[in-house]
């Protein structure tokens, strides 16, 4: 839970008079680089105290209690975290002794984690000589070996191919749904959160846009077109608006979101009737821009 | 076909809080470091002075004559710690100064920042690697060789005007050894290269070291002692074992202001350096 957050960086206002509650479930914190969501992070973790405001984790305060918080929380950082000239399974082991569990069980539940998370077999090589998805397994294996309460994933897909992406996506599913983990999944994908989360907080510059359930921020489906018209394109939106679509400018021409049952020959269709010649179409995907501008309400026309 | 689901299992058995908490910090640190065959090498080399003092005091004592060349007083132990400076400085280049900068390139400080440790048990679990290091080659050398000479000639050691040498010995390694060991972690701390740490260390000692020559040669300044780190533990040898160097004379007072004052200025260094987060302001 965090009531009117305010936190800095120097003079850079990281945060500025943020509230919300984490539900039960995993939480989705989205927005695009700079908008808070890491600095949430760390301040959970009590690395950033805040400037204003309250926060707190399983009833304890971050600040006056750090350890107590940290001994429950796993965190998997953005960037690379490793310990120089060690093997995944020392590392993973010295992670776990760290977080107070005896070297015995630390071994052990090292090994198993690894076996988890997919690195069973490389588990004696020097993490220095791992791919970027096995250094990002590996960061998971760390923050999941003490068995937090609360798993704090910070952009864990970054740097990852398509396959390695969705393989590192299950698997944190898995940790949600099937292990019953809390965890709060930090990310600018979109697909990212959706594949993962039930709920979302979507930060843009230091504030919260919107928080609720996922399926409310994406609402239905709807399929995404970049359009130029030549001719009187006006008529065209007029004519789509009325079956439900909405639209806004872009940079090149304009950005369609069609209503489920309708598709480009829609567009075709609809511009042979107003004598409008379609000269440029391509389906795009919504992007997390999208998603902000649907969450505040007010820029998309339609 | 596995045999049993290699799942994940959660885990109950939750015990409070370990008291010790740096010491895995510094249990693996000390294994990395000695796991380094060149490492264990230098560290074998660097306990060949007290073979040469154990001949020495052997000789000593089977041939009382020789005790005219090679006296058994402070003087034996007061250079033996000053050469063991030496190999201080050498085991914290090759095994301190990447003790913080690898773990600043590694992104590893949030590992251990994200777990139930203080910023205090960070410095202490690093800070002990290197103190153990030092202490083996000055304290625990030097305690050895005081034994050594206890059990051959006692009648020669259990003197009254040689009484103070152990706790004179205790005092110089302690104060010697936690210095070089702040210094090589706070220099460790500035840069995120082990490389550009060791050579930080190495110019913070020899070149001042160069300085002090050049100003106390040169123009006879006998405070330059004072800007020299290795002249500044030398000196308060000289002054703790009695021993007679002219180069070093200086109230042993001023060597040990400039040896705190430089320690805290470490401390402050490590407190502004181990961070979860870097905040440029």
């Amino acid at each position: 839970m965090f009531q009117d957050l305010a936190v800095s960086y120097g003079l850079v206002q990281a945060l500025s008079g943020v509230s919300g509650a984490f539900r039960s479930g995993p939480t989705g914190l989205l927005g695009p680089n700079g908008a808070g969501k890491t600095t949430l992070l760390k301040t959970l973790l009590g690395f950033l105290a805040p400037d204003r405001g309250r926060l707190s984790a399983f009833g304890l305060d971050p600040i006056r209690q750090p350890l107590e918080v940290r001994r429950r929380l796993g965190y998997m950082p953005e960037q690379d975290c490793h310990v120089a000239g060690m093997t995944a399974a020392a590392f993973v082991a010295f992670a776990g002794e760290l977080s107070g569990l005896p070297r015995d069980e630390a071994i052990s539940r090292s090994h198993e984690v690894l076996y988890y998370v997919g690195l069973g077999e490389a588990r004696y090589r020097n993490v220095e000589t791992y791919s970027t998805g096995m250094k990002q397994r590996v960061k998971l294996a760390q923050a999941l070996v003490h068995d937090p309460d609360l798993l704090l994933l910070d952009e864990p897909t970054n740097g990852l191919d398509p396959q390695g992406r969705e393989e590192m996506l299950a698997l944190i599913h898995d940790i949600a749904t099937k292990r019953g983990m809390s965890l709060i999944l930090c990310s600018h994908l979109l697909r990212d959160v959706e594949r993962v989360c039930e709920n979302v907080i979507v930060f843009n510059q230091g504030q919260v846009a919107k928080a609720g359930e996922v399926r409310e921020l994406t609402g239905a489906r709807r399929q995404v077109f970049d359009v130029r018209f030549k001719g009187d394109g006006a008529a065209v939106l007029t004519d789509l608006k009325d079956l439900g679509a909405e639209w806004r400018e872009g940079e090149d021409g304009v950005r369609l979101f069609l209503p489920e049952g309708h598709g480009p020959e829609t567009i075709f269709r609809l511009a042979k009737e107003c004598g409008v010649q379609v000269r440029h179409l391509r389906p795009g995907a919504e992007t997390l821009e999208d998603v902000f501008l649907r969450a505040l309400g007010h820029e998309i026309q339609g | 076909m596995p045999i049993y689901d290699q799942g994940y299992r959660r885990y109950e058995a939750r015990s409070p809080l370990h008291r010790v908490r740096f010491w895995p910090i510094t249990r693996e640190a000390l294994r990395l470091i000695l796991a380094k065959r060149a490492f264990l090498g230098l560290l074998a080399v660097s306990f060949l002075p007290f073979v040469v003092r154990v001949i020495q005091i052997y000789i000593v004592t089977r041939f009382p004559e020789a005790g005219r060349v090679l006296p058994i007083d402070g003087r034996l132990f007061g250079d033996f710690l000053n050469q063991q400076v030496g190999f201080m400085i050498l085991l914290s280049i090759f095994g301190a100064s990447g003790l913080i900068a690898n773990d600043l390139r590694t992104g590893a400080i949030l590992v251990y920042l994200s777990r139930p440790l203080t910023q205090r048990d960070y410095i202490a679990g690093k800070l002990l690697v290197p103190l153990a290091l030092n202490l083996a080659v000055t304290l625990g050398a030097a305690l050895v060789l005081y034994a050594t000479g206890l059990a051959l000639a006692p009648e020669q050691y259990l003197r009254w005007e040689l009484v103070w040498i152990a706790p004179a010995i205790v005092i110089h390694s302690l104060a010697a050894s936690l210095v070089v060991s702040l210094l090589a972690l706070a220099v460790s701390s500035l840069s995120k290269s082990a490389r550009v740490a060791g050579l930080g260390f190495v110019g913070l000692f020899f070149g001042l070291e160069m300085v002090r020559l050049v100003l106390q040669n040169g123009f006879g300044r006998k405070e330059a002692v004072l800007l020299s780190l290795q002249a500044d533990l030398q000196a308060l040898g000289v002054a703790l074992f009695g021993v007679v160097d002219r180069q070093l004379e200086i109230f042993w007072g001023w060597p040990l202001l400039v040896l705190f004052v430089m320690s805290l200025g470490c401390l402050a260094i490590l407190r502004s350096r181990v961070r979860a987060v870097e905040i440029v302001t």
